[in-house]
């Protein structure tokens, strides 16, 4: 009759995972309202950081292309900046980066606004820079 | 890797023919306990079905049975089905352990295991929720899983 345990001790063992994935991913969501980096005045435009790397195969083919066509059809003067964890660990560790890819968005004055974790489509980043003080075109 | 079509079905089924034979089988093992011996054949076929697409039983039931009449619908996504590949391989090592512990007659270890591959079928079933995938993910990012790298396009 010990073999009535089996569901529950499993149960209990995947519980256990969900719960750190969920508290390692809440981590990550808490930064959102605040300033990581401070990277001086700028342009008090609001951008986004683009964490990648060389093994990512969704960040190469769908992430940066969608962010090269996100790119094309907003103002230049916003800063898309491609990341690679394997060269700028510290930020990446800053930022809390567990997965790849992730898309930070920042506000004018570098305040984090939204954190895709995942591929993350260009309407979806479009909104989130209006969110985060984007000029919209009349 | 390369994204391309893929049918989700074929997972799908996948994950229902675990989620019913373990189930099945746990409750039969509590009273009847060489069930547990179907674990072992849930192993080979999960490792069958990664090694070969041509050995992969649920895919051929629902390429010739469950597709055709219309039993089951497809669902062509386009992803990289590596991470699934990845996540079937886990669910065959998991499989393949929980055998071990039926050969040396630990039974309780050994449904553990079995437990744990049909709660993940499940989320993955009921809710596309692909824990192999996350794990697959975290490998490649970490290094320890290589992968070739496409031109952006």
């Amino acid at each position: 009759m010990i073999l009535l345990l089996a569901p529950l001790i499993a149960i209990a063992a995947i519980g256990g995972v969900a719960l750190l994935l969920r508290i390692q991913k809440g981590g990550q969501r808490e930064l959102v309202g605040t300033v990581v980096e401070t990277t001086g005045p700028g342009s008090r435009l609001p951008s986004i950081l683009y964490f990648t790397g060389e093994s990512c195969t969704i960040c190469h083919t769908a992430q940066r292309p969608a962010l090269r066509a996100l790119a094309a059809g907003i103002d230049p003067a916003i800063t898309i900046r491609e990341i690679d964890i394997a060269v700028e660990p510290d930020l990446a560790r800053r930022y809390r980066v567990m997965s790849l890819p992730t898309t930070i968005v920042l506000d004018g004055n570098g305040q984090v606004t939204d954190i895709n974790v995942g591929f993350a489509n260009g309407e979806v980043l479009h909104r989130q820079l209006v969110d985060a003080g984007m000029p919209v075109a009349a | 890797m390369a994204i391309v079509p893929f049918d989700r079905s074929v997972l799908k089924v996948n994950q229902a023919i675990l989620m019913s034979v373990i189930v099945v089988g746990y409750l039969v093992g509590l009273v009847y306990h060489p069930v547990a011996w179907a674990l072992p054949v849930l192993a080979v076929m999960m490792l069958a079905a990664v090694a070969s697409p041509s050995l992969n039983v649920p895919r051929e039931l629902y390429l010739h049975w469950l597709k055709p009449a219309g039993i089951v619908k497809p669902r062509v996504r386009q992803e990289d089905p590596a991470p699934h590949r990845f996540a079937q391989l886990l669910g065959g090592v998991f499989l393949v352990a929980a055998s071990v512990f039926v050969i040396t007659n630990i039974l309780l270890v050994a449904w553990v295991l079995a437990w744990i591959v049909a709660a993940l079928a499940f989320l993955n079933f009921a809710f596309d929720i692909c824990v192999g995938c996350i794990m697959y993910a975290q490998l490649v990012r970490i290094g320890l899983l290589p992968l070739s790298r496409e031109p952006a396009r």
